[in-house]
């Protein structure tokens, strides 16, 4: 009943291979998401560094290379997978992009459950001004 | 840039996130999903005392996530659907993080094209 998942699209003008790039080199991923060293290799295990929410386990689960790559994100807190799915098509890419699993019943997900005031929990109180701030 | 990520916000009603983080009460609402069922299945699906099935019913009825109506003899429980979709919205803070997240990609992919 609580499971769910969020799925976006964006198209680049940018060819396959830069997008390919910027989603599996680190020092590139560093730059638009977060730092960790991630590696298109199934098995390959990493850890993203979440700033306030700290060093996230995660693991590939499959790699179609230049086209796709799916990982665990978050082992053990949020449990959920990413996959990133790139779509060549007339003057760029598109990206699929797919974060699910996401439950309540997940250490992360009993935290929003029970509003506590410590840990990501602390977060809670403050990420609308945060939201507010980028957007 | 921020890049904390998000979580819950709070726009979900205490009471309802109270409501579904027991499980006998998310095993009542996962079978009211298949259909309406009446006090006397749910109990006996809980393997628990009539008293505490229906604490846990009052509970659910409280927080808006089922109805109950009289049948003859029988109390039949209805998911009430509307209040469930509102856990949902903690998912939706991550759906705002990650179009910033792309925002910022697709600027990545503007810096780093070739001239």
């Amino acid at each position: 009943m609580t499971e769910n998942a969020i799925r976006l699209e964006r198209r680049y003008p940018h060819p396959v291979a830069a997008v390919w790039a910027a989603l599996t080199t680190p020092e590139l991923l560093a730059r638009w998401w977060a730092p960790g060293n991630i590696a298109p290799v199934v098995g390959h295990r990493f850890s993203m560094d979440m700033d306030a929410w700290g060093q996230q386990q995660c693991e590939v689960l499959a790699v179609d290379p230049g086209t796709s790559i799916s990982f665990h994100f978050s082992e053990g807190q949020l449990d959920t997978t990413i996959t990133w799915r790139l779509e060549p098509v007339d003057g760029g890419t598109i990206i699929h992009f797919e974060h699910a699993g996401f439950q309540l019943d997940t250490p992360m997900g009993r935290h929003a459950i029970e509003g506590m005031g410590h840990g990501w929990p602390g977060l809670l109180a403050r990420i609308d001004g945060v939201l507010a701030g980028v957007s | 840039m921020r890049r904390i990520f998000p979580t819950y916000t709070g726009l979900v009603l205490p009471d309802v996130f109270a409501a579904v983080s027991n499980p006998a009460r998310r095993v009542i609402l996962d079978e009211l999903r298949q259909g309406s069922r009446t006090a006397g299945e749910l109990t006996g699906l809980l393997h628990l005392s009539r008293p505490a099935a229906s604490e846990h019913l009052a509970v659910l009825r409280g927080a808006g996530l089922v109805r109950e109506e009289r049948q003859g003899r029988n109390r039949v429980y209805y998911l009430q659907p509307a209040r469930l979709a509102e856990i949902g919205g903690w998912v939706k803070h991550f759906e705002q993080y990650w179009n910033q997240r792309l925002d910022a990609l697709g600027d990545l992919l503007d810096e780093e094209k070739p001239k």
